[in-house]
């Protein structure tokens, strides 16, 4: 991230399928900041498991904040920050024959439509149960994970 | 000696379907289609208010969420005998026309198209010379020499950084592609052109279910109020918003699609005799334009279709015991009754009992159960389900419309009406109800504006919305053609809450493994005899599963971003 990167209008976008515990944890985290007072300029949308559904969005906003689960083999609640620049520093599979948010990002690549796009990923478990809900070791780290969204936000668009 | 070979995924998502396939001779001889991820869904709603079923199941999946909700809705109607007001059946219609619109050209031009399109050779066509081919085949404006020279030059700098999936991972340059490459370029070019499309038609959802992705719905009608002056409201503005998005899609799938699957079709021809598979076609129906009880009045009729007849339609009856029923022979689960029973969804239990290896293996066991899919069938018979099924029922039954846009492809194609029966014909047949879709989003757009022009604002039927008013007890079946074929929900409600939830999918239909007496479904079905030029990039398999629209239930989508590639095709 360059010191002086900011935005007029951003968009905190979670993502995840709400009814695979741990594997909603964007989802969950965009129906907590519905509840509160957002930064100025700054919107929140649960985009769900959208997909292709949310490409007006991406290309609406000049910024997107992204969160989701992943599955790397952290323990589960670790939260880390990543820049993906290309579809290739999203995670690999043979995508080209398959449709979904890492085809749109490509799509929106070639037609130069990007946005900026800061991810942030949560690990979890392996195998998710089909249930509502977030395991302690994920219900823990929203607080921090919620203060970190907020705070990258609040950074990309002061002074734009 | 046979080889077997695994793909996995077929879909993006690891986990999600796998298939195993036996090769002997360059030809497919036997195939197993696996369900490897569970789907619980069932037993999240046990015990829930009937009314917010349409709010879960709607998450189900990130392709088709309005589907789920739609079939939700309308099982819980059915139980509670709530009749929905005709502007409701409408909006519904609309939405359903513009989800399919959306879904059909995303799933041609984002999966489907690459099996046939090689975008890398795209590179290597001559300008002028597809600014002719796209001339003479659409009235589609962006086809000059310049427009198709500046796309090259743009694609050019994305394929040698190597940095876009779309352009590393397919099998490019297998000696299965056959197109020019100047119908090459004219498939990536609308790949791009659909992306920006596609953004458009989904705002439907959005106007009329207030937001999207997973757009509100309601039981007894739509949550949405007709108000043409009304700023909060479906205002004029709005109607007239969602009239252009209907109208500038029918042109993209007039201009583009079609015409783009006519060109490519002639090179493919062959594919006109593989991977036809089952010949049973199954069709609950869709469309209503006299309410939910009248499938004489659905624009998609309902029926069966048995061994390729098509001077038969059967009579298909979703709350006889007997006909639909799902078994689990081959599926982790376990029934009460034991493994061989069949159940009708009303009595449907779903107890997971996984007994496969444990992961990461090499491949399934598949003489024992091998999927999380259970295994519906209808009086016995497997049946495929999906576009190809409607396209069929819908000649077979012998609506003008039909017959019109079948006959006249086949002529144009110059090929025989058994080529229907095929991996060409479900494509082809997407892409047909894509054209019939289009047309009928006209009529119900127009009856709407109609209805509200004559002062009937009416949305929903709340009468019964308070439990207070139904039985004790009550049971329903909400059937829609999703996308992917025929999809439904039965519900079981006592004391107001839901006791039993049930969803036969279309996938399921398709992607099952096998049943008791050993029939296979119908991706296995379809795969048998298929060539494979090389295993090692079993493109064909591909081709033929593709052709399906594959989707199991819920767009689960996790990194794994340390490039851990479980994708693989490969000899054992």
């Amino acid at each position: 991230m360059s010191p002086n990167e900011t935005y007029p209008r951003l968009l905190i976008l979670g993502i995840g399928n709400l009814l695979m515990g741990d594997e909603g944890v964007g989802v969950h985290l965009a129906q907590r900041l519905a509840l509160r007072e957002l930064p100025e300029r700054v919107d929140v949308l649960d985009g769900g498991t959208g997909g292709f559904h949310l490409t007006s969005y991406f290309e609406d906003y000049p910024c997107l904040i992204m969160i989701d689960a992943t599955l790397d083999g952290r323990p589960p609640g670790s939260i880390r920050r990543l820049e993906p620049r290309f579809s290739s520093d999203f995670p690999r599979a043979m995508s080209t024959h398959d449709i979904g948010l890492r085809d749109l990002v490509e799509g929106l690549h070639i037609l130069g439509r990007l946005p900026k796009i800061h991810l942030f990923v949560v690990s979890v478990a392996e195998l998710q149960n089909m249930y509502i809900g977030l395991s302690p070791e994920v219900e823990t780290v929203m607080p921090e994970l919620e203060r970190q969204v907020l705070e990258l936000a609040e950074r990309l668009t002061v002074g734009s | 000696m046979s080889n077997r070979i695994v793909v996995d995924p077929v879909t993006r998502i690891e986990g999600h379907l796998r298939i195993e396939a036996e090769i002997q001779d360059g030809k497919i001889t036997d195939a197993y289609s696996s369900g490897t991820m569970v789907r619980g869904i069932e037993r999240i709603l046990q015990g829930r208010d009937p009314r917010d079923a349409w709010a879960f199941v709607g998450r189900v999946c990130g392709v088709c969420t309005t589907v789920h909700s739609l079939a939700s809705c309308r099982s819980v109607e059915d139980a509670l005998d709530i009749h929905i007001p005709p502007n409701a059946e409408l909006v519904r219609n609309i939405m359903f026309c513009s989800q399919y619109m959306h879904d059909h050209v995303v799933h041609f031009y984002h999966l489907h198209a690459m099996d046939w399109v090689d975008v890398v050779n795209a590179l290597q066509a001559d300008p002028k010379k597809t600014s002719e081919i796209a001339q003479s085949i659409s009235n589609w404006p962006n086809s000059s020499p310049g427009y198709f020279s500046d796309l090259q030059k743009r694609v050019t700098k994305f394929v040698e950084s190597g940095q876009l999936g779309i352009f590393t991972n397919g099998y490019w340059g297998h000696p299965a592609y056959k197109l020019p490459p100047e119908i090459n370029l004219i498939g990536l070019a609308h790949y791009l052109e659909a992306l920006e499309w596609q953004k458009e038609i989904v705002k439907v959802h959005a106007i009329f279910g207030g937001k999207n992705p997973h757009p509100n719905y309601l039981v007894g009608g739509m949550a949405c109020s007709i108000n043409l002056d009304d700023t909060g409201a479906i205002n004029a503005e709005r109607l007239a918003h969602v009239g252009k998005l209907l109208a500038d899609g029918k042109r993209f799938i007039e201009q583009v699609y079609i015409p783009d699957l006519l060109a490519i079709a002639p090179y493919y021809l062959d594919w006109g005799a593989i991977g036809g598979g089952l010949g049973n076609y199954l069709v609950y129906g869709d469309l209503p334009t006299n309410g939910y009880r009248d499938p004489a009045s659905f624009k998609f009729p309902a029926g069966a279709i048995l061994n390729k007849d098509l001077s038969t339609v059967h009579e298909v009856n979703m709350r006889e015991d007997s006909e639909i029923q799902e078994f689990i022979s081959r599926s982790w689960y376990e029934y009460a009754e034991g493994n061989d029973t069949g159940l009708h969804p009303w009595k449907g239990e779903t107890n997971i009992k996984y007994t496969g290896p444990k992961p990461p293996y090499d491949f399934l066991d598949v003489e024992q159960k091998y999927s999380y899919l259970k295994t519906p069938r209808w009086k016995g018979n497997a049946m495929e389900v999906g576009p190809l099924a409607r396209m069929l029922v819908g000649y077979a039954s012998g609506r003008e419309d039909f017959k019109e846009v079948v006959d006249s492809t086949l002529a144009k194609l110059g090929v025989p009406a058994t080529a229907l029966f095929s991996t060409l014909g479900r494509t082809a047949a997407r892409g047909l109800e894509s054209l019939l879709i289009a047309g009928w989003a006209q009529e119900f757009y127009e009856s709407l504006l109609t209805n509200i022009r004559n002062g009937d604002t009416r949305m929903a039927d709340t009468s019964k919305f308070n439990p207070e008013r139904w039985e004790s007890f009550a049971q329903g079946v909400g059937h829609m053609e999703a996308p992917r074929g025929a999809l439904a929900h039965w519900c079981v409600i006592r004391d107001q809450k839901l006791e039993n939830y049930q969803l036969v999918v279309p996938s399921t239909w398709n992607a099952s493994p096998r049943d008791p007496e050993g029939k296979m479904s119908a991706y296995e079905s379809s795969l048998i005899d298929t060539p494979v030029h090389d295993p090692e990039q079993p493109l064909e398999i591909i081709r033929t599963i593709h052709s399906f629209d594959p989707c199991l239930a819920c767009a689960v989508h996790l990194y794994d971003e340390d490039g851990k590639q479980v994708s693989r095709a490969r000899i054992l």
